[in-house]
């Protein structure tokens, strides 16, 4: 069974990330890919809110490399957990891209987080998550961060 | 560097770029061509002529050999800073960097606002609202503002193909004005002599001269392409052919569409009005009447789109300064669903909200003056964005000659060194005659850079101040400490 793990840098997703490992059994689990999108459109097109920001002067951001971080924070949350752990960042729309990589790589499950807490979720619910539970060629599921989650993942 | 960040990633983990050379030509044709040629036409036409098409001419000329200098560092950097980035590694000077990162701020502000009220031309058209009312064509411009915010904060980046669609509406409209220009022709309406018609008495390169740097906002906008340079497939190969070949198509359109307009219009009517001029002239297939609505729809869109990209731009400008601990990190924060920076979106609203409000404020105090010595507020916006803008860009064509021999490939693209040192003289001559020409809009330049220079105050003395040792220049790449906890930022 191929997995993939999508995330968009927030502690969202990586206690997203940390619901489905405790929630999955590893035994099914052949692979793991953890995909980040970079979206070049937008105004912040990739922001990396996990572990320590990167040292750099004003000009050195580089969007496809904190994804590339994200990636690899996310990743280490499998380490030693028995899948074969792949790191993917693509680029594009997020919704659509992490459908392509479903479809790409034959995935049998995507898992992702949906957006964070309080009231604006409610009014802006997360559209990446209910668009790629839409169209995706395969079982979707949505990490949302419970009370309970928290207490077991943390 | 690519090459560094291939290099670092690890086995089983790939790096998936999306921009083709095509779409990046779209993206460069419909960014430069929304902004200015519908906005500002009129204007330019005031200041020249019947000749000013060659002002477009000059314009996009220096425009384009600036675009030289850029397709190079792409080239050479395919990262999102832009012109920030380009002058650090020339000069390394933080104060420097600093300085024209505000420039690019302040620039990309006076443009929303020259955009906002420029919209409000043709909107008003659309819904028979009389120019003449200060506050009514205020508000809507505000709303307009309002609007573009939203769809930002609520983070819908366009997608590719909607970009391409907007392009294509964008073209469409231009289009049109160049059939009525030919038809113009063929029926003899205009007659070719009016091309080489100057209004103003004296040298006609003065005359052209005063139109050259209103025509260079209609250029504007082509550095945008450097931000996603990240993003695109080879960027070795297609920058460079896609943003050259961008800007010449956008150009080409451009004199085409001036000469079209002179030829459709008389100048006493085109002068200091907008391309319905062109359109009310009834030459076309379909009548007036109908082609009104559907020119002024397709002028509110592309100035639509072109203000959304400018938006996005400022935004990106904002948040990364703000992530560098160059102004408050509050202006990195991010929606927690949507994934915007909605701190840098509403600032950036309400300093072009205020823009626009002084711009009222003084026009309402004009009232009594004669309409020439009115504050003409797209004039004057799109003034201050062209005077940072040419600032920038000429110090960006010395970047690139300086760095010369640094960080070059067998793959680099290498600009033509006459024609830069004659972008620097052009540059800075449009530059200087701007100035000379319009000294009011120092006021408004320099109240802009003192918004930059409160935010660097503010950061300095409320930011993170034990994470830096004294005395150590702010954004100097081996002063930044270990950034504060994540905690602080979410």
């Amino acid at each position: 069974m191929h997995v993939i793990v999508a995330t968009d840098g927030s502690r969202a997703s990586l206690v997203g990330a940390r619901q489905f490992k405790w929630i999955a059994d590893s035994r099914e689990i052949t692979d793991v890919t953890v995909l980040a999108v970079v979206s070049p459109y937008s105004a912040v097109p990739f922001a990396n809110e996990l572990g320590d920001r990167e040292p750099g002067d004003l000009t050195e951001l580089s969007f496809s490399r904190e994804a590339q971080r994200a990636v690899d924070l996310v990743a280490a949350e499998f380490d030693g957990w028995g899948p074969t752990i792949h790191r993917e960042v693509r680029s594009g729309s997020p919704a659509q891209e992490i459908v392509r990589a479903a479809e790409d790589l034959d995935a049998d499950l995507v898992s992702m987080a949906a957006g964070g807490r309080g009231l604006t979720r409610t009014i802006l619910l997360g559209s990446t998550a209910s668009r790629v539970q839409h169209s995706a060629p395969c079982p979707v599921l949505v990490c949302r961060p419970t009370p309970k989650s928290e207490r077991v993942t943390s | 560097m690519a090459a560094d960040v291939v290099e670092r990633v690890p086995e089983h983990s790939e790096l998936k770029r999306s921009i083709t050379g095509r779409q990046l030509y779209f993206y460069v044709v419909g960014d430069v061509l929304g902004s200015g040629i519908y906005v500002l036409v009129g204007l330019v036409a005031a200041a020249v002529g019947g000749a000013f098409w060659m002002a477009f001419l000059a314009g996009v000329a220096i425009a384009a050999i600036t675009g030289l200098a850029y397709a190079e560092l792409v080239t050479k950097y395919p990262q999102a800073a832009g012109a920030s980035l380009y002058i650090n590694k020339a000069f390394r000077s933080p104060l420097l960097t600093f300085f024209i990162t505000i420039c690019m701020l302040s620039s990309q502000i006076a443009a929303i606002g020259s955009l906002a009220s420029g919209f409000v031309r043709y909107f008003s058209s659309l819904i028979g609202l009389s120019e003449d009312s200060i506050w009514g064509a205020t508000i809507i411009a505000l709303v307009f503002l309002a609007v573009i915010t939203a769809i930002n904060l609520i983070g819908i980046s366009e997608s590719v193909v909607v970009n391409v669609v907007m392009t294509f509406i964008e073209v469409s409209g231009l289009i049109i004005v160049m059939v009525i220009g030919v038809i113009a022709l063929v029926e003899g309406v205009g007659q070719p002599g009016v091309l080489l018609e100057f209004s103003a008495e004296g040298s006609p390169v003065i005359a052209v001269l005063a139109g050259v740097s209103l025509a260079f906002f209609a250029m504007t906008g082509f550095e945008n392409a450097a931000n996603v340079a990240e993003e695109t497939i080879d960027p070795q190969r297609a920058f460079p052919r896609a943003l050259i070949g961008g800007m010449v198509t956008a150009g080409v359109v451009y004199v085409l569409v001036a000469i079209s307009a002179a030829l459709a219009v008389p100048m006493s009517a085109l002068a200091g009005n907008t391309l319905l001029e062109v359109i009310r002239a009834d030459l076309f297939f379909i009548p007036a009447r109908i082609m009104l609505v559907v020119f002024a729809l397709i002028a509110v869109i592309a100035i639509s789109n072109t203000t959304l990209v400018t938006v996005v731009a400022q935004a990106r400008v904002l948040y990364g300064m703000a992530r560098q601990d160059v102004v408050p990190s509050v202006f990195a924060k991010l929606h927690p669903t949507r994934r915007s920076p909605y701190v840098a979106l509403l600032f950036g609203a309400v300093i072009v909200a205020a823009l626009l409000i002084v711009g009222a404020l003084i026009r309402s105090s004009q009232a009594g003056l004669p309409e020439d010595d009115q504050l003409d507020i797209v004039d004057r916006l799109a003034t201050i964005t062209v005077v940072f803008l040419l600032f920038i860009y000429a110090l960006v064509i010395v970047a690139c000659l300086k760095l010369r021999g640094k960080d070059e490939s067998d793959r680099t693209y290498r600009a033509n060194t006459p024609l830069l040192f004659l972008g620097i003289v052009g540059n800075l001559a449009v530059l200087v005659y701007t100035l000379i020409d319009d000294p009011g809009a120092l006021y408004w330049v320099a109240g802009l850079l003192a918004i930059g220079f409160v935010l660097y105050l503010a950061e300095k003395f409320f930011g993170h101040k034990k994470d830096r040792p004294a005395g150590v220049g702010v954004g100097d790449p081996e002063a930044v400490e270990p950034p504060p906890s994540t905690d602080k930022e979410l």
